[in-house]
């Protein structure tokens, strides 16, 4: 165990190196992204230009100047943004706690009515109720996020906004939970449900899909046999059963939501979590924090994935002689 | 096409001098609201970061506008809207300068007793001004260029030399002089931007932005708190006592931005009592809704812009004048203000209504998609390939796809519109191996002269490879000779009438842009806000505004 | 030869046979069909007698005639002109004048062929990915892995926009491969590339237990060629589950074409997709909402019918849920 443990360990941090030495190249092979340019201001001289090339290292080979960048990030802490010349740890500090507000309550929310819609369908299978909540969960995660986001937004707090049933919710922007728990839930309340409306489905298909599964099992057939009642059986072991696969997903899925999808729905809603701070970077060809960010999202997403597949084995003995 | 009729103009000098506005749409003043009164916190919002906050660096309209309510220099523009901001008036100069040697020496008195605020106190000193504009060449200013004229400045550049040999400042005496190599009129708006204000000598020669230390001011405002994306405060500088009306008290104790608002977020959050004023403008589709509601909160004023499509004459279709003419007799310039939501002047001219005399409309290119199809067809460009670069900034890929389309129809066979980021397109711009053939483009001033425009721009002297304001590659000797000759020429009557002739003579001759229209900056403030004075180079006058009970 | 696959060359029978009595497969199918009638003969059809004009005729300066009156296409101030039930400018027009009607039809050709070319081209990726490290396993197996892992660690928008970005500046240039930087092919090729580990885990999965089975190793033995038995006898086994997994992932890629689009990297500007009306439709959400609302909705029916069609296909293939989130 402690093996394999270690061995992950290994994996993970030569995936991150890879995926940072990926993101470098990818950004500094871009003709027209020149930095010193935009250092430079709007008359810069030949001479600006060169001074600033030779301050920020650019006129060093590319492997010199990503050692560089490594050690700014890692060891010296002082990693500086193109565009404006900001710290850039300290604004992904920033920005850490908006996301995790975001995608934990978004989890909460999706988590329990995915497992509920995926019981309800497994319990009805086949029955009209399967069908409409299966077309209900499948249209939650056939929504656009971006656009889910944008058009709530615009509907509860411009076009409705005057209907007391919305007036309370707040056009963007984001409190902090210790300044104003209030006003931090309800600032977050249209990106928790836009999350969570299209993560539900996929939890309530595999929860449906793993109680059909389970149904027709042997040990089932036992216990329906012995005389428990279909409640008890469902509780006591199609449920436990179901969970598995649950936790698998969850892991995968909370990763990906923490590195990578919120950078679909922060900018919408002006959460200014690292979500947004990637999609500004990204747009502003900003290496620096597109580095550490591409980092911080890697790692949360490996993380998340191994103790996905840590908890898969454990739960299921089964799988591990697959 | 408007002009501003000089009624406003004066109705602007009025304003400016009772120290309070009236009237609603008025081009450059407003708020009614009677006489000012003092105190209060105004309570702004700005998108993303100032620029920055450090008089060497900063170069964007939004650290000009908050450092002309907190830093001074030798001069000033007059405090008002419309024409009147063009006129110089000195600030910690006692007087306007004495000017000798055929234009070419200028020296000043240096007023005492104008102090730094905390933590550096002391009175500003003549040395100061001679620092700052050498410390202008150590931290990589995009401002050196206007100071390059003074003697020594190249070499003091190249490091050959400890100081610049023609800034002589004298501490005991409390002059200043300064001697230039050539006459240039415009010397004087050089001395009124940012880039020459006063900076404590021994100020580090990097971005002082987050540094209160040597964040110091000398105007009625200092900054009290940044903290980048997040908030931004302004109070009163407790060194400042007024000393002319050029440099006004201020009224409101207090200015509080917040960063990191959209301009969607401050329009709902104006309306809803919790914001007074926002440093940007209003989306162009809600400012017809608010101006009929709000009638005495909105305003539209100039912004002494010109906005255009520039066409590079060194890479074809565009390297043929008659194909670069045709681009002005395709568009309608009507149709491309309603894309900025009717925000502008439409327009055939470089220079903006608000440099006074220096502009006037030329008609050279009624809309006529016909004759254009025939330029491009007779100069045998018909079917040649054609890239358009825009901003991604709104409106400009709008604007970007309405000339894709006029472009197909005169015969260029348009392969895509590029958008680029904001933060990256204008540096991209100035780069010859990134010009494209044809551009969204547009310039502000950063003095309300004709020189910041066309020298800057059409001047084919100043073409170079990295950092090339002459996008269009514009280089006609005539044009260069017109341009040399007039910036000599003091400020005056006679200087604006030269650059009226020269945006005409470019416009019909080289024809290197397509311009469209002049912007106007939408505003929409609380109904607290009074006191509103615009001018282009800064925007809101901070100082000027007042907040009502 | 006993130890048979467990997904035979019948099973497609008995999965259509499944699939015909489900009512929600029926449905979506008519859906999908109806929507791609539209966007690809009615399209210009619509044009030629509806409305007579192009999803890039710019008519800013133009009017229709309403109840008598001319009414401006874009108004002065620059708000167009919403929806109303007249031939031109069904669903209202744009900023720039143009028919959002017109440009969803057209819009959807390419948000179509942008995702199923895309789909289509990770699934074929990925099964040949796929077969090959299990089948081959040791080394080949280890490399290909870790390559997915890699690409599957990439949170996916960032990997997706950060190629885009990169992309989108000067096009693609490996060695005599160019391809210009407005070209529908580089957001095809960066969509197909980021769900590729998505696809082919599983499929692998698959293949490593076929492998185990006696028809494999009977095959070995008989002495066929890896190329044949990969081709032949594997292949056919895991092309239910690729069907599924296309049905799916073209669901998937036509929402990350409108997100890349919606985060300016996506579809070129001057080509309409569902997913770029959106993005210069946001601008003016507020007063003019009909462009955002509807080629999301556009977006979403078709999303829809992909999904539920791909969940039914997966049930008629295996109702007992064996082919599962992860393989």
């Amino acid at each position: 165990m402690v093996r394999a443990v270690v061995g992950r360990i290994l994996g993970l941090i030569a995936v991150l190196v890879a995926i940072s030495v990926a993101v470098f190249v990818i950004f500094n092979v871009i003709p027209g992204g020149d930095p010193a340019l935009r250092l430079a201001g709007r008359h810069p001289t030949q001479e600006n230009i060169r001074q600033i090339r030779h301050d920020w290292g650019f006129d060093q080979p590319l492997y010199v100047q990503y050692a560089d960048t490594m050690e700014r990030l890692f060891i010296k802490h002082d990693l500086i943004s193109y565009q404006d010349q900001t710290p850039v740890l300290p604004a992904i500090e920033r920005g850490i706690p908006r996301t995790l507000s975001l995608a934990i309550g978004a989890a909460v929310i999706w988590l329990f009515f995915g497992i509920l819609i995926g019981v309800l369908s497994g319990v009805y299978q086949g029955r009209w109720l399967d069908r409409v909540l299966t077309v209900l969960a499948l249209a939650g995660v056939s929504i656009p996020i971006f656009w889910l986001g944008a058009v709530s937004l615009y509907l509860f707090t411009f076009k409705y906004h005057g209907s007391p049933l919305f007036a309370w919710i707040p056009a963007g922007g984001y409190v902090p939970l210790t300044q104003d728990p209030v006003g931090w839930a309800t600032h977050l309340i249209l990106p928790w449900l836009t999350l969570a409306i299209v993560s539900i489905g996929f939890y309530a298909r595999v929860v449906r899909n793993s109680m059909l599964e389970t149904k027709h099992q042997d040990y089932i057939r036992t216990a329906r046999a012995k005389g428990l009642s279909p409640a008890r059986v469902l509780t006591r072991h199609t449920l436990r059963t179901c969970l598995i696969p649950v936790i698998t997903l969850f892991g995968l899925d909370f990763g990906a939501a923490v590195g990578g999808t919120v950078i679909l729905i922060e900018p919408i809603f002006g959460l200014e979590g690292v979500g947004q701070y990637a999609q500004e970077s990204v747009a502003h060809l900003d290496l620096p924090p597109l580095m550490a960010l591409t980092l911080y999202g890697a790692f949360f997403v490996v993380i998340f994935n191994t103790l996905a597949d840590l908890a898969y084995l454990w739960l299921d003995p089964r799988s591990r002689t697959a | 096409m408007r002009r501003i009729p000089l009624v406003v103009a004066a109705l602007a000098l009025a304003t400016a001098a009772a120290g309070c506005s009236s009237g609603s749409s008025a081009s450059s003043g407003g708020g009614g609201g009677g006489a000012p009164q003092n105190g209060g916190v105004l309570r702004g919002g700005i998108p993303d970061n100032p620029d920055h906050l450090d008089t060497g660096i900063s170069f964007a309209v939004e650290g000009w506008e908050l450092l002309e309510a907190t830093n001074n220099g030798l001069l000033t523009f007059k405090k008002a809207g419309g024409g009147q901001q063009a006129v110089i008036q000195p600030d910690i100069a006692t007087t306007m300068p004495k000017v000798t040697d055929g234009g070419r020496t200028y020296t000043f008195h240096v007023r005492p007793n104008v102090r730094f605020s905390p933590p550096v106190n002391r009175a500003v000193r003549p040395s100061d001004f001679q620092y700052a504009i050498e410390r202008l060449f150590h931290v990589g200013s995009p401002g050196v260029g206007f100071y390059s004229n003074i003697v020594g400045a190249n070499a003091y550049a190249a490091h050959k030399a400890p100081h610049i040999a023609g800034i002589v400042a004298n501490d005991a005496a409390g002059t200043i002089t300064f001697h230039l190599v050539k006459p240039d009129g415009a010397f004087l708006d050089d001395l009124a931007i940012p880039f020459a204000f006063a900076v404590p000598k021994g100020t580090p020669y990097k971005d002082i932005s987050t540094d209160p230390r040597w964040r110091v001011a000398t105007g009625p405002y200092m900054v009290s708190t940044y903290v980048p994306h997040q908030k931004l405060v302004l109070t009163r500088n407790p060194n400042f006592h007024q000393w002319t009306p050029n440099s006004p008290n201020g009224h409101v104790d207090e200015v509080d931005i917040t960063i990191g608002v959209t301009p969607e977020q401050a329009v709902n959050e104006t309306i809803d009592g919790q914001l007074d004023w926002y440093m940007e403008s209003v989306p162009p589709d809600r400012f017809t809704a608010l101006r009929k509601q709000y009638r005495n909160q909105t305003f539209l004023f100039p912004r002494n812009n010109v906005t255009y499509f520039s066409m590079n004459e060194r890479k074809p279709p565009f390297d043929k004048l008659a194909v670069r003419q045709a681009v002005n007799y395709a568009i309608d310039r009507n149709a491309l203000v309603k894309i900025f939501g009717g925000q502008g002047i439409p327009s055939e001219t470089v220079l903006p209504p608000g440099f006074g005399s220096s502009y006037k409309e030329h008609h050279f290119y009624p809309h006529d998609v016909a004759k254009a199809k025939a330029l491009v067809a007779q100069s045998g460009a018909a079917g040649q390939p054609v890239q358009i670069w825009t901003t991604n900034s709104p409106p400009a890929p709008a604007a970007a796809q309405y000339l894709a389309s006029v472009l197909k129809q005169i015969g260029l066979d348009v392969t895509g519109v590029k958008p680029v980021d904001d933060s990256v397109y204008w540096d991209t711009l100035l780069t010859q191996s990134g010009d494209p053939q044809i551009a969204f483009n547009h310039f502000d001033q950063d003095f309300p002269e004709g020189e910041d425009f066309i020298d800057t721009t059409l001047n084919g002297e100043h073409i170079v490879n990295v950092g090339n304001n002459d996008v269009s590659n514009t280089n006609d000797p005539t044009l260069n000779a017109m341009i040399d000759r007039t910036k000599l020429m003091p400020l005056g009557a006679a200087r604006n009438a030269q650059w009226a002739n020269i945006d005409a003579y470019f416009m019909q001759h080289d024809a290197g842009w397509a311009p469209f229209l002049h912007l106007e900056q939408a505003t929409f403030v609380s109904p607290r806000v009074h006191g509103i004075v615009f001018t282009g180079s800064y925007f809101e006058l901070i100082p000027e505004m007042w907040l009502s009970k | 030869m006993n130890g048979s696959p467990p997904i035979a060359g019948g099973s497609f029978r008995t999965a259509w046979r499944r699939l015909r009595r489900n009512p929600a497969a029926i449905g979506s199918a008519i859906v999908l069909f109806l929507i791609l009638f539209a966007c690809f003969p009615g399209a210009p059809l619509w044009v030629s007698h509806a409305c007579h004009h192009g999803p890039d005729d710019q008519n800013i300066q133009g009017t229709v005639t309403e109840n008598g009156h001319k009414v401006p296409v874009v108004a002065n101030d620059g708000t167009p002109i919403g929806p109303g039930l007249r031939a031109c400018y069904l669903l209202g027009a744009d900023a720039n004048g143009r028919d959002l009607f017109v440009r969803l039809l057209y819009g959807g050709r390419v948000s179509l062929e942008v995702g199923i070319t895309s789909a289509v081209l990770c699934v074929l990726v990925a099964l040949l990915l796929g077969i090959l490290s299990a089948y081959a396993g040791g080394m080949t197996d280890s490399v290909i892995s870790r390559f997915l892992d890699l690409i599957w660690s990439f949170p996916v928008y960032l990997l997706a926009v950060a190629l885009a970005t990169a992309f989108a500046v000067n096009g693609i240039s490996i060695g005599p491969l160019h391809v210009a930087s407005t070209s529908l092919a580089i957001p095809i090729v960066v969509i197909s590339i980021v769900y590729i580990p998505y696809v082919a885990r599983p499929i692998r999965g698959q293949v490593l237990t076929l492998r185990r089975m006696e028809f494999i190793e009977a095959a070995i033995a008989s002495g066929y060629r890896p190329t044949r038995i990969m081709a032949v006898e594997l292949l056919p086994n895991v092309a239910s589950m690729a069907l599924v997994f296309l049905t799916l992932i073209v669901a998937t890629n036509i929402l990350t074409e409108a997100a890349l689009s919606f985060l300016g990297v996506g579809v070129p500007l001057l080509t309409p997709s569902w997913g770029n009306i959106i993005e210069q439709g946001y601008q003016t959400i507020v007063t003019a909402p009909w462009l955002t609302v509807a080629p999301g909705l556009a977006i979403m029916l078709t999303v829809v019918s992909l999904n539920v069609l791909g969940d039914a296909l997966r049930d008629a293939f295996d109702p007992h849920a064996r082919i599962r989130i992860r393989g």
